[in-house]
């Protein structure tokens, strides 16, 4: 296999592909550069809305255009802001600091943290109570800014096509910003 | 012109090993290529040559390995994967290795530049054949005592051209906490038999006082000194092949092409990097704890509670290699989670170098491709010689999945969904030592559940049971091994996959796998302890991959004192993973002193009838559970990995098991169930921004228990850390952590 083509893309992403399929993928000896683009045409068709998608971030989440804007967007719609902004800070929390209910989410009852020195954070969207990330932390932990992608780079150099928009500021992390203004 | 001699030695200066060193690493800052060399001559000249040339370099170190087991070897040495030979160049830079444990390939120029910065070249002389062997994490880069080198070099008059190097994980290392692992440690005087790069023979045979010092200064020296022997009876092939290969090539076209291969596969590793990842900044954590509190009575220093931090940021160079900065992560400390940049790499180095150093010569082409930054004073960079590394696996095992888990999500937002995978699983060992009935002494460790984890959850299927590890390069689907089954006082009451045990999610992690231990005839004395990955106190990671949760770190259940006699006369009916005694206890069928550890347990003296039960090898999850097909939670009840109760609880499946083994699903009461799950995210939640204020308030008035404030501010001792740690909770700079 030299390429990956949109239909057998658009299988792996909805998780209805073969294993025979997965293995002919994974012994290509170069990776298909187009790919990406197959897949941003793939994810731009399951959405319902019509920002450019630049980049999915999660299986929910993708960094689009919005105007001169670059945020983060669900597929259900709801909108996080800025993409150099943790989009955590966006979503809605539930902390499970309880031995009880951390011993919901792991089995046996011996594999779950230890509520006395951990917490689970569940991170919903508000807009479709999706579960987007989890982190089991200790108290007091900053939330972890999982993917910061520099995509003025990714854009110019690994794909040879660079956005229209390209500024040093893109890649500028405006957490702390945003966390100042509160 | 007149030849430069080396004082001492009987070398014009450029054939010295000092020179060599030097020349490599001016070359490369000069040109950014691998001894300078720009063009690759000898493979445009003749390809075909060239080539030829290299598989005979690969055949050399693949025949050692497959040979020198069967040569000479400990059981362990013998079925295990975890060992590795290598052909380096004359500064210890990888060309070719075995199938094994191939990251090692970080270590070995640390061995060898040691030698060469303390002039082993004039004392004690660095000759065709002689031997070497090393375990010190500080010197020769080892992760940890554990992995034992040899070291053997290869000179044609007098220059030396190569090295044959080896690497295997010993039976036993010689801590007064007996195993590979010693959790109990305080400082490198507890590491066990620990030694420096030295000079243990010459013409391709062993000093005898080295074998003494095997049976003196370990519990298992008959098994360490069949290891030695196998390092060495396959470095001792590869001696002979390079001698062989240089003499048929000749030894200016063998010194070239050495520099082309690795110059090339540097080229080919950076292209893989490029064509697949995303620059950018990736955070990730993760936590270690260790409960010496009320155990290190005689060294007070090192009697407390400390939760390790691990913190990295993956990212990218100017040219597209990886760059990962470790900084926040925790200050050294009294315990065995330390380690040393050499062997802090080998972990790193496990899963950049499969991923990676693919469709091409895996060589140090891979090391000149990842800056990885410990600061000095950390626990991969200790700012002291006498650090305790003797469990450093656990953490260095940690942060290299960090790396991954980076990586993972790369393949996953470029759209290479095959690849991606949350890259975690954990591991155990059990070990210890006794004393027989007829008095003899021995030590042991138990690996089965080190070399058969599971693969994670991939965004688009399960992850399977052992069929994989992150920790070694060769998993061995966890099998239990000759020598395994034959550890005298362990006999298996059980061992299978533990039902429910892994990381939930849309596609859930492979299920970890779990074994009862029965004590029998434990003659005069038996100690067991474990080593290994991050225990069930903190998961394996500190994120999950995107809604998924990350895998449970590992489960240790004792029982003494039971009544397993008494369940077999009755029925036979026994418990056979850890959640099951823990199961038959709390139902009152297995009695006895019944203790679930979420930390390293003490060393437990252990008697006839005792338990102790372990699981571990579980990985992590992958999305949103409520978003699971209710027909694979069926099928994960009807197969036996999912208890009908927490299927409920976790997928709002609700369903049951007959007789026969049919599951039937409830319908009407799932939607309801579900719709219950969905409703209380919203009634349990709260923006995240109002959380982030309550929080603050905490941070900012200390309500947070003591030993995690001492994490926090050892973890603040990072100027970069307290930076990131002050901005994001806004606190002033004169705020005392």
């Amino acid at each position: 296999m030299d390429i990956v083509d949109k239909g057998l893309l658009q299988q792996l992403v909805e998780g209805q592909i073969s294993d025979i399929d997965v293995d002919e993928m994974r012994r290509m000896t170069k990776k298909d550069p187009e790919r990406f683009w197959t897949y941003l045409d793939v994810l731009q068709e399951k959405v319902t809305w019509d920002n450019k998608i630049l980049m999915r971030l999660n299986d929910h989440l993708y960094i689009v255009m919005n105007g001169s804007e670059r945020i983060v967007k669900c597929d259900c719609g709801q909108e996080y802001g800025d993409y150099r902004v943790n989009w955590k800070l966006h979503a809605d929390i539930q902390v499970r600091d309880t031995q009880d209910s951390m011993e919901k989410v792991y089995y046996p009852s011996a594999a779950a943290p230890d509520a006395d020195w951990m917490e689970v954070r569940e991170f919903y969207c508000p807009g479709c109570t999706a579960q987007l990330a989890v982190e089991i932390v200790p108290p007091g932990y900053p939330l972890i800014f999982e993917s910061f992608p520099d995509l003025d780079r990714f854009y110019r150099e690994m794909m040879g096509k660079p956005l229209a928009d390209e500024s040093p500021d893109w890649f500028k992390d405006k957490t702390t910003d945003f966390l100042a203004a509160l | 012109m007149a030849t430069v001699m080396k004082e001492g030695l009987r070398l014009p200066l450029e054939k010295t090993l000092a020179f060599k060193l030097s020349e490599r690493d001016t070359t490369y800052e000069e040109t950014g290529c691998y001894w300078g060399t720009k063009e690759l001559t000898l493979k445009d000249q003749d390809p075909i040559k060239y080539e030829q040339f290299f598989s005979r370099l690969q055949s050399a170190v693949f025949a050692a390995r497959e040979k020198a087991r069967y040569v000479a070897a400990s059981p362990g040495g013998r079925e295990m994967g975890e060992s590795v030979w290598a052909l380096a160049t004359a500064e210890g830079d990888t060309l070719a290795m075995s199938l094994g444990f191939i990251s090692h390939c970080a270590a070995f120029p640390v061995s060898i530049k040691h030698m060469i910065d303390n002039d082993f070249e004039e004392n004690p002389g660095i000759n065709d054949g002689d031997v070497f062997g090393t375990d010190d994490p500080l010197t020769s880069g080892a992760p940890h005592p554990g992995d034992t080198y040899t070291l053997v070099p290869i000179a044609v008059e007098g220059e030396v051209i190569a090295w044959a190097c080896s690497v295997n994980h010993i039976m036993e290392a010689g801590a007064p906490q007996a195993g590979s692992w010693p959790v109990f440690t305080v400082d490198t005087f507890m590491d066990g038999f620990v030694f420096p790069p030295m000079k243990t023979g010459e013409n391709l045979r062993q000093a005898k006082w080295w074998e003494t010092l095997w049976m003196r200064r370990t519990r298992a020296g008959a098994m360490n000194i069949l290891d030695d022997k196998m390092r060495l009876a396959g470095c001792s092939m590869i001696h002979g092949s390079i001698h062989e290969i240089a003499e048929e090539y000749g030894v200016e076209y063998y010194k070239q092409a050495c520099k082309e291969i690795i110059e090339e596969s540097r080229r080919m590793i950076l292209d893989n990097m490029r064509s697949t990842l995303i620059p950018g900044r990736y955070e990730g954590s993760c936590f270690r704890i260790s409960m010496l509190k009320g155990q290190q009575k005689i060294w007070k220093h090192a009697d407390k509670n400390e939760m390790v931090h691990v913190h990295t940021m993956f990212s990218q160079d100017e040219k597209g290699g990886i760059v990962f900065d470790t900084e926040g992560s925790s200050r050294w400390g009294y315990h065995g989670f330390n380690g040393y940049p050499g062997g802090s790499d080998v972990g790193l180095y496990l899963g950049i170098t499969t991923t990676f150093a693919h469709s091409c010569k895996a060589s140090a082409g891979v090391n000149m491709n990842v800056d990885s930054i410990y600061h000095e004073g950390s626990i991969y960079n200790p700012d002291t010689e006498f650090a305790s590394c003797a469990n450093i696996w656990a953490q260095s095992m940690q942060m290299q999945c960090l790396s991954s888990s980076a990586i993972h999500r790369n393949f996953f937002m470029r759209g290479y969904l095959e690849e991606a995978f949350a890259p975690e699983d954990s591991w155990d060992g059990v070990q210890g030592s006794g004393v027989l009935e007829d008095g003899t002494p021995y030590g042991f460790t138990n690996f089965e559940w080190v070399g058969g984890g599971a693969m994670g959850a991939y965004p688009f299927k399960d992850g399977t049971p052992c069929t994989w590890a992150q920790h070694t390069q060769l998993c061995n689907v966890g099998n239990s091994e000759e020598f395994e089954y034959l550890i005298p006082p362990l006999h298996h009451l059980g061992r299978k996959l533990e039902p429910g045990y892994c990381g939930h999610g849309k596609y859930r992690g492979g299920v970890g796998q779990s074994s009862v231990h029965w004590m029998q005839e434990t003659g005069q004395r038996l100690g067991v302890t474990r080593g290994g990955s991050a225990t069930s106190m903190t998961s394996y990671l500190a994120a999950g991959m995107n809604g998924g949760y990350p895998a449970p770190g590992v489960i240790t259940v004792t029982a003494l004192n039971t009544n397993i006699p008494d369940l077999i006369k009755a029925d036979g009916d026994t418990p056979t993973t850890a959640g099951e005694v823990l199961a038959y206890a709390e139902d009152g069928k297995l009695t006895g002193d019944i203790t679930s550890w979420k930390y390293d347990p003490p060393e437990q003296s252990m008697g006839d009838n005792d338990l102790w039960a372990n699981a571990a090898g579980a990985s992590g999850g992958w999305g949103d559970p409520l978003e699971r097909d209710n027909s694979s939670v069926v099928e994960d009840i009807r197969i036996g990995q999912l208890p009908e109760d927490f299927a409920k609880t976790m997928y709002g499946v609700v369903a049951s098991k007959d007789e026969d083994g049919k599951v039937t699903m409830d319908a009407a009461a799932t939607k309801q169930e579900q719709d219950a799950l969905c409703a209380s995210r919203k009634e349990n939640s709260k923006p995240a921004v109002d959380w982030w204020k309550e929080q603050k308030a905490k941070v900012e008035s200390h309500t947070i228990r003591e030993e995690l404030l001492d994490m926090y501010r050892s973890s603040t001792s990072f100027a970069g850390y307290d930076k990131h740690y002050r901005n994001f909770w806004q606190l002033d700079d004169d705020f005392e952590i």
